[in-house]
Order: C-alpha cells, then sequence, then structure tokens
C-alpha cells in the first residue's frame, strides 16, 4: 500500500500536462486578478477613442469599430469570463457532491434521478437550451446563465463521486475503520472525503469548461451584455463589425488568444488530473534494444532437445526502479517431454513463458539467453521469421483463455486467420475439416466454430484456446497456466484433453502453473521457480522422493496427501517483492537451513546427482537435504496473518 | 427482443417527454413577453415607430393561444409538436416556422455529416495509429498538437480560416452557402459553386474533430492492446496487419461508433456557432437571425427539432449496438 502511495505521488510530481495546464490558468487568473487595475477602465468605453486604428505606440492593440482600446477592453473582459467558469463550477461540485454521495451512500431512488437526469440533458443540447432560456430575457444575465450551466452540469460530477464512493466503500481500509467502530458519518468524512478530492477537482474543471463554453457560445450569437466587455462578447462586436473580411486582425486575434490560451490550460489541467486518479505506469517509448547475440558460436542447440532456454533474463521497468523478473534461467526441454514449471505468483512464470514466445511488452524486456528451437534462436530471428515459427513449430496456450480470444469475431474466423497465415490459401472444405478436426480433438462440436467467444464456458474457451494451439501441431507447446480461472471439476477435464493431445502429437509441452499436485499428475520432469531464479529440475518421481532445494521441500509438504495422515504444512512468510530482493540466495529468509553465507552469495546451479539440477549452497557433499524440523511458529504464522489483511 | 425493444421505446418517450417539457417550460418562467419585443423589433425595421404596439400584440397572443392558462398552452404545445406545426415567424409572416426549418436543415446536413465523417475516419486512424507501438516516431509528436487542437472551441478556428485563405489568399468564398448570384440547378457548376463554399466551414469542424477522435480513439486502443487476446494473436503468428486491424481496431472502433452516432444526433444544434460565424444558410444561422430579430417562434421550433434529432439518434445507437458488438443482445 505504501509503496503504490510513493509511486503515485512520483507520477503526479512528473506530470507535465498538470504543471503546464495551471501555469496557463493561473497567468490567465493572474491577468484576471491585477489586470484591471493597472489599466485605464475608460478606454474600455464605446467611442473613447477614434475608432478602426491599427495597433501604435499609443493604442498598442490597436482600436475597434466602436471607439474601444482594444488591449483594455482584453484585460477588462477577461474577469467576467473566468468568473462565468467559477460560478458554473462550483455550482455544478455542490450539487454533484451532495447527490452524488446520497447515491452512493443510500443508492435507490438518487440512481435512478441521476440517470434519468443525464440521459435527458445528452437529448437536449446544452447550448440550444440555453439559447431558449436566454432569447426570453429582456437584458440577457450572463450570470444566470452561469448559474444554469452549473445546473445542467451536475450529473457529471454526481456519477463520478458515486462511484468514487461505491469502490472505497469497498475498499479494506473503509471496512477496517467500520470494524473499529467508526460510524458512516466518521468514515464518510475521514475515510472517504480525502479520496474524492481529486475527483471533485476533475468534476469542477469540465463544469467550469462547460460553462465558459456555453456562454462563450451565447455571446458569440448575440445574447451577452452589451455592456460589460467579455471575451465572448468581443468576438461578437468583431464578428457584427466584419473585422475579420475587413482585416482587422488587431481586433479579432488577441480575444481569440486569450480563449484558446484558457481553453487550452483548462484541457491539459483536466488531462493532468485524469493521469492524476488513473495513474499509469510510465511506459518509456523508445524500447530499449534487445541485446543481440552476435557470436553464433553459442548457436550449438544440445542434441535431442525440442527447446532449450539459456540465460535468459527478462527485467521489468517500474517507476520504482529495474526489476529482474526472470534471472539467467536455462533449461533443456526433450522432444515430446511434459515438463512442469513450479512456482508462486511474482515467480516470473508468466513473464518467462512470454519470454520464450518473445512476446514480451513493455513495461517487460528481455535483456539477455537465448531461446533455442530447431538450431534457431527466437530472440534473434528477424520478425517475420518468427511469426512463421510461432503456431507451427512452437506454440503458446495462454493464461486466462476468457480473454484469449476475439471478442468481436466468429470462433471459426479466428482458426481461418491462423490457417492462411501459415498454410496460405487452401480450399474452403479444407479448412472447415482442419477447423472441425481440431475442435473435435478437444471435445467441442464444430457448431462452436460459428459462435462468439461470449457464447461459450469459460472451461469451453479454454478448449477453443487449446485447439487453435494445436491446430498446426507444433513441436514445442507452452502452457501458461492452462487451467487456473476453471473450477476443479473442469480444470481436470482440460487438464485430460492436454494429455491426450500431446499423446497424439507428440509435442514437448512447458506446462506453468502454481499447483505443484496438478503439474506433478501430468508432468514428466518438473522444474522449481524461485523469484525468476531456477532452483531446481529433475525428474518428477525423484524430485518428489528426495527434494534437493528446501523450497521444493516445502512445496511438496504443502501438499495434501491420499492418506491424510501427514499434517500440512505452509511455507512461512511471504514471496519476497522482486524490487526488494534480499541479498545472497533470495530464498534464505524463508529457509530453516539458512547459513551466513546464503545471506551473501547467490548459489550457482550445479548437479549433484546425475539428472538432477539445484541452486543451494548445502551443496555438494550430500545427496538430499538433512531432515527438517517443523515447528509451527504462531507468532509468524500470526503476522502472517495481519500482513495479508494490510496488503489486500 | 421484444421486451428489450419495448422497454428502449418507452425509456425514449420519458426522456423526448422530459426534454420537452423542459423546452416548455423553463423559457416561461423566466420573466419577459418575447411577442411584445419581437413586434417592437419588427416596427422598428419598418420604421413605424407610432403603431399601438399593445394592441398588436394582444392580437398575436389570442391569434396563438399564448393568453390562454399554461396547461392549455401546454397541451397544445404538445398537439403542434407532434403535428411538427411549430407556428409562424413572428418576423416574416407568413412563412411558418417549419418552412423556414425545412429550408435551412439540407445546408446543415449537407455540409456536417460530410465533415464529421471526414474527422472520424482520419481522426480515429490517427488514433489508432498512435497507439500502436510500432507505427512511426515521429506521429508521436502529434499528440501535444492534437490536444492543442481539440481544446480550443473549433468556430474560432473558422475566424481564422477566413482570415487565411478568404482575405489574404482570396482561394475561398469567406461566407454563405452559395453564391448570391448563383442559379441553383442540378449541374455541375452548381455542386461545385456549394463545394466551395462548404470547404472552409467544413475545414473548421474537421481540424477540431480530428483531434478529439484521435485523442479518444488513441486511449481506447492502448486498452485494447494490453488485452489477452492481442498477445495470443501474435502468438499464433498472424501478421502485424491483421493483429493491428481486425484484433485491434476492430475492437476499439466500438466505443468510437456510438460517439459517432451521437454526433450525428448532434449535427443541428453543434453547427450553430460555425454557421452564424460564415453566414452559413443552416439551421444554425436561421437560429442565430432568429436571436437578432426575437423571432421567438423560430427559436422554440429549431430548439425542439434539434432535441428530437439528438433523442432519435440516442435511441438508434441503443437499437444498432448489438449489431457492430456481438456480445450485447436485445434478449439480455
Amino acid at each position: 500500500m505504501a509503496s503504490s502511495q510513493v509511486s503515485r505521488l512520483r507520477s503526479t510530481r512528473l506530470n507535465p500536462s498538470l504543471i503546464f495546464g495551471a501555469a496557463l490558468i493561473g497567468f490567465m487568473v493572474l491577468v484576471a486578478v491585477i489586470g484591471p487595475s493597472l489599466v485605464n477602465e475608460k478606454l474600455a468605453r464605446v467611442g473613447a477613442v477614434e475608432p478602426n486604428l491599427p495597433p501604435s505606440a499609443e493604442y498598442t492593440f490597436g482600436t475597434d469599430s466602436q471607439g474601444r482600446e482594444v488591449f483594455t477592453t482584453l484585460i477588462l473582459a477577461v474577469p467576467p469570463t473566468l468568473r462565468i467558469g467559477l460560478i458554473a463550477g462550483v455550482i455544478s461540485v455542490i450539487l454533484g457532491l451532495v447527490l452524488g454521495l446520497i447515491a452512493g451512500f443510500f443508492g435507490g431512488w438518487a440512481d435512478w434521478v441521476i440517470r434519468t437526469f443525464s440521459d435527458v440533458l445528452m437529448a437536449v443540447p446544452a447550448l440550444a437550451f440555453m439559447i431558449l432560456i436566454v432569447a426570453r430575457m429582456q437584458r440577457p444575465d450572463i450570470t444566470v446563465v452561469a448559474v444554469v450551466v452549473g445546473f445542467l452540469t451536475w450529473p457529471g460530477t454526481a456519477r463520478g463521486i458515486r462511484s468514487m464512493v461505491l469502490s472505497i466503500r469497498e475498499r479494506s481500509y473503509t471496512a477496517i475503520a467500520r470494524a473499529n467502530g467508526e460510524s458512516e458519518v466518521e468514515v464518510l468524512f475521514r475515510e472517504i472525503m480525502p479520496n474524492l478530492l481529486p475527483i471533485m477537482l476533475a468534476s469542477f474543471i469540465g463544469a467550469v469548461t462547460m460553462g465558459i463554453y456555453t456562454v462563450m457560445g451565447l455571446e458569440v450569437l448575440g445574447l451577452g451584455s452589451n455592456v460589460i466587455p467579455s471575451l465572448g462578447m468581443m468576438i461578437f462586436w468583431s464578428q457584427r463589425f466584419s473585422a475579420v473580411l475587413r482585416g482587422m486582425y488587431w481586433w479579432w486575434g488577441p480575444p481569440i488568444i486569450a480563449i484558446a490560451l484558457i481553453f487550452i490550460g483548462l484541457y491539459f489541467l483536466s488531462f493532468g488530473l485524469d493521469r492524476f486518479i488513473n495513474p499509469a505506469i510510465p511506459v518509456r517509448r523508445s524500447r530499449p534494444r534487445q541485446p543481440r547475440n552476435r557470436s553464433p558460436v553459442s548457436v550449438s542447440a544440445a542434441p535431442n532437445a525440442a527447446l532449450e532456454v539459456k540465460n535468459l533474463s527478462v527485467i521489468y521497468e517500474t517507476p520504482a526502479g529495474v526489476v529482474k523478473a526472470v534471472d539467467d534461467v536455462s533449461f533443456t526441454l526433450g522432444p515430446g517431454e511434459r515438463m512442469g514449471l513450479i512456482g508462486e505468483s511474482g515467480s516470473g512464470k508468466t513473464t518467462m513463458a512470454t519470454a520464450i514466445m518473445r512476446l514480451s511488452r513493455p513495461p517487460a524486456y528481455i535483456v539477455g539467453g537465448q531461446v533455442l528451437l530447431g538450431g534457431q534462436d527466437l530472440l534473434n530471428l528477424p520478425d517475420r521469421e518468427l511469426s512463421r515459427l510461432r503456431l507451427k513449430e512452437i506454440a503458446l496456450m495462454p493464461q486466462a483463455a476468457m480473454n484469449s480470444l476475439n471478442p468481436v469475431v466468429r470462433i471459426g474466423a479466428q482458426f481461418e486467420d491462423a490457417i492462411a497465415t501459415h498454410l496460405g490459401r487452401l480450399p474452403r472444405k479444407q479448412v472447415d475439416d482442419m477447423i472441425t478436426q481440431a475442435l473435435t480433438k478437444v471435445g467441442l462440436k464444430r457448431e462452436m466454430a460459428r459462435r462468439f467467444p461470449h457464447q461459450l464456458s469459460g472451461g469451453m474457451k479454454q478448449r477453443v484456446a487449446m485447439a487453435i494451439a494445436t491446430l498446426l501441431h507444433p513441436k514445442v507447446i507452452i502452457a501458461d497456466e492452462p487451467t487456473s480461472a476453471l473450477d476443479v471439476v473442469v480444470q481436470q477435464q482440460v487438464m485430460h484433453t492436454l494429455g491426450r493431445l500431446q499423446e497424439e502429437l507428440g509435442a514437448a509441452v512447458l506446462l506453468i502453473g502454481h499447483d505443484m499436485g496438478l503439474i506433478t499428475q501430468f508432468a514428466d520432469s518438473v522444474g522449481v521457480l524461485y523469484a525468476g531464479k531456477l532452483v531446481e529440475r529433475g525428474n518428477v518421481q525423484e524430485v518428489l522422493d528426495n527434494p534437493l532445494h528446501p523450497y521444493t521441500r516445502m512445496l511438496i509438504d504443502s501438499l495434501p496427501t491420499l492418506d491424510g495422515k501427514r499434517a500440512l504444512v505452509g511455507i512461512p512468510g511471504l514471496p519476497p517483492e522482486l524490487l526488494k530482493l534480499p541479498a545472497g540466495c533470495a530464498f534464505h529468509p524463508r529457509c530453516p537451513f539458512a547459513m551466513d553465507r546464503c545471506r551473501v552469495e547467490t548459489p550457482a546451479a550445479q548437479s549433484p546427482l546425475a539428472g538432477r539440477q539445484v541452486a543451494c549452497h548445502l551443496y555438494p557433499g550430500r545427496d538430499g537435504l538433512p531432515p527438517l524440523e517443523v515447528q509451527i511458529d504462531t507468532g509468524s504464522q500470526a503476522a502472517l496473518a495481519v500482513d495479508k489483511q494490510a496488503g489486500a | 427482443m421484444l421486451r428489450y425493444l419495448g422497454q428502449r421505446l418507452l425509456q425514449y418517450f420519458l426522456i423526448i417527454f422530459i426534454a420537452n417539457s423542459l423546452t416548455f417550460l423553463l423559457p416561461r418562467i423566466i420573466p419577459g413577453d418575447p411577442i411584445q419585443e419581437a413586434l417592437q423589433v419588427k416596427a422598428a425595421a419598418a420604421g413605424r415607430q407610432n403603431v399601438d404596439i399593445q394592441a398588436w400584440v394582444k392580437t398575436y397572443n389570442e391569434k396563438f393561444g399564448l393568453d390562454q392558462p399554461l396547461w392549455r398552452q401546454y397541451l397544445n404545445y404538445w398537439g403542434d409538436m407532434l403535428r411538427f406545426d411549430f407556428g409562424y415567424s413572428l418576423f416574416d409572416y407568413p412563412a411558418t416556422v417549419m418552412s423556414k426549418i425545412s429550408a435551412a436543415i439540407p445546408w446543415t446536413i449537407g455540409f456536417m455529416s460530410v465533415a464529421i465523417l471526414l474527422a472520424f475516419l482520419v481522426g480515429s486512424a490517427l488514433g489508432a495509429l498512435l497507439a500502436w507501438p510500432n507505427s512511426p516516431r515521429f506521429l508521436q509528436g502529434l499528440v501535444p498538437l492534437l490536444m492543442v487542437i481539440s481544446a480550443i472551441p473549433f468556430y474560432l478556428f473558422g475566424m481564422a480560416l477566413i482570415w487565411i485563405f478568404g482575405v489574404q489568399l482570396r482561394w475561398l468564398p469567406t461566407g454563405g452557402g452559395a453564391d448570391p448570384t448563383l442559379i441553383m440547378r442540378w449541374d455541375l457548376k452548381t455542386l461545385v459553386n456549394i463545394v466551395q463554399h462548404a470547404i472552409l466551414p467544413a475545414s473548421a469542424l474537421v481540424l477540431f474533430g480530428i483531434g478529439s477522435w484521435a485523442l479518444s480513439m488513441r486511449a481506447t486502443m492502448v486498452t485494447v492492446l494490453g488485452e489477452d487476446y492481442i498477445t495470443f494473436a501474435q502468438a499464433k503468428g498472424l501478421p502485424e496487419r491483421l493483429v493491428f486491424l481486425r484484433y485491434g481496431v476492430r475492437n476499439a472502433l466500438l466505443p468510437q461508433v456510438t460517439g459517432l452516432a451521437i454526433s450525428f444526433g448532434l449535427i443541428l444544434g453543434s453547427g450553430v456557432l460555425i454557421e452564424s460565424i460564415f453566414n452559413y444558410p443552416g439551421i444554425g444561422n436561421l437560429i442565430y437571425s432568429a436571436i437578432n430579430s426575437k423571432d421567438y417562434f423560430v427559436i422554440n421550433g429549431t430548439v425542439s427539432i434539434m432535441v428530437l434529432c439528438a433523442s432519435t439518434a440516442l435511441l438508434i445507437v441503443d437499437l444498432i449496438y448489438p449489431l457492430i458488438d456481438p456480445r450485447i443482445r436485445y434478449g439480455r
């Protein structure tokens, strides 16, 4: 929580739109406040000076056709224009705040009023409406107009405030405050109000803009006060005397520039505020060039490997610093091998899966390593050749297949584009047969091809994604948590289908997940990922019988057994924050065997047993972990629970 | 499907009802007698200062039923609305308000719809390219410029355009819908003349429109490009163009199309200022001259037509949306 607050502040301070907008508006306000006292008001009266004079030393901006000095008139025109905005903004925010709070806290009728009112306002163009009202006035009173505009713009404010209240009420700290016995009113003022400030400011700016815009429109149409100069009236006067056609640029030019400055300032202010309310991770526009391994020497794939990952490293560039999400990971996947890759959330699993396909997107950058597929380094291929290999040679079964299908395109078309890309134009019949076959293989009917993704259940969508991934019989399949969003029964079915597909195609599968049970059921071999590092690798049965890394042991101990005799043991502590990785071995704070060396030196991968790999300082010198005494540390369990609450 | 339609229609009529009741009621709360003012203006224009204006006003009020109680007037108002009968022009008697509106509408719809479509197409294409990480770098430099243009009230561009292209360079006419000397016929000469007159006002609108369409498209496109289906499309090895168009643009276009429909709904109202600047003979100019001659019935009728047009557009958006977004079905 604390760290995200810090980064929010940082991104705000560096928000150039906000600074630029505030500077412009600040300047105009300054002009409005001190300007009038610096000029001679008399020069802005009709007939005060000789009309139609171009700019000169005497009259800086020249004079207009009614004998006003333009510069003086301009300075005097700024305050009324800004005042209009202020009135409209204040009224809109007050009304919006009150009704938004009511709607947010009590819902019901207030919700309905807001919705209906904003629908009505969408049907009534504000300017047209105001014309109707002002045209009836004997002497147009622009202040009344500003008030009405305030009344017309509140639904936007109310909507924003209402959804903000609703979302804040759901947040945990409000719940905690309520649990601590604070009343609704206290919660409102202490917890909710401070969070509403930015959104109120944004609504205020919106109403100010709307107010100035509408009033100026009325004035340009001639519905303003002919007595008090304002920027809109200056435009109207210059129009009525055809200043543009008569080439009197000094008359119509300055008010246009002043108006432009006000609106540009307001626009950038609201844009900057929006950035403040919804901070986005600033993405560096210029992507660092991926370091290419120029030396072709290293491209010597191990014989008999379907996929070889060598020293793969991926970083994230965050506002708070660079994070190593995948750190120097190497492994080999044999043809037809089923390898499981296990890790807690945040261990770099998905980052690695996308990096293997070279699909990493900013802020993630691949900074080193090779991914060898049939003697070619995927990370070093031209884009076009890489595209040719994707799906045909190496396919991705995405995580969260719910969102992996294009929502506005029929399922069948999402097969067809892949077929057309890789195999060129084929006869209709052949394409249909391929799709039917692919769907049948995953247990779906061919009719599914005519449906849209939203018409399918989660499990069906996952099957469609599997059918697409296996459509062209790839040699390697990267399955990134293919079952993460599914319920247990469907999970089993999907895993079963994946197993059958693998057997039929003979493809090598890299199954990524956090569910040790699910993965060990499926895989021939496993790798264990901790804080972006591969800490253990070996045959499934051997690893289960004799885990070499303490972390692996703890993962196994946390699994329920079939006879249910053993007590389940959790792993103490939380996965490390990648921004603040401990020195030495990243696991040492949670490791029961941690030694002094572990706190300083990062362990390298080694092979204490044939066919096994581990990165731990306990080796060499032994062929298994020392016995582990489990102490149930109630203190740290409680601390864990507290941490979770605070972090939620 | 039928239930959805029924619900939407009901909501639509409620909105029209409230909106029109407001247009009837609110102006009548404001003190002032538009008839008297209008006739004063008219009398002044005709150079007759000594006419018995009070008597004249009385005749008018009786003629248009303005001496009746408010509820009667309200019922009459609805009757008139349903027959598209907005009465006679006060200033230009005996021309009816509806005849004036029908004469003006083609001008507005003609130049505005071309301008709106053009701005939408160019702006959306530009916005999509701005969000695409592989598009040329120099495009990013356009963003602040687009922000600036979409911030400035666009009718002000109009004045600058007249000054540059009409007054200084003398390339294009400075105002009006066609040459006053032109005899309107269905031939090329007339068309060219009309298009020439429409170029400048339309350009002001297009310039502004490109900015705002591009910025909204860019924002939606950035969100869409973060979706999983884009990653999966790339994992399928699809060519970049296909991912960009069918997976990116196709999805980002949905909210844009809604916006387009709403712009078309507001077509009569949003041109008011640009038309008055260019003296363009459309709805906007009609309302502008009605304001200056205090022709209250014309103002009232024009605003009613605008409201009708805007709310119909809202209804149409709702009804066509399921066609462009398969996720939304009438049934639900």
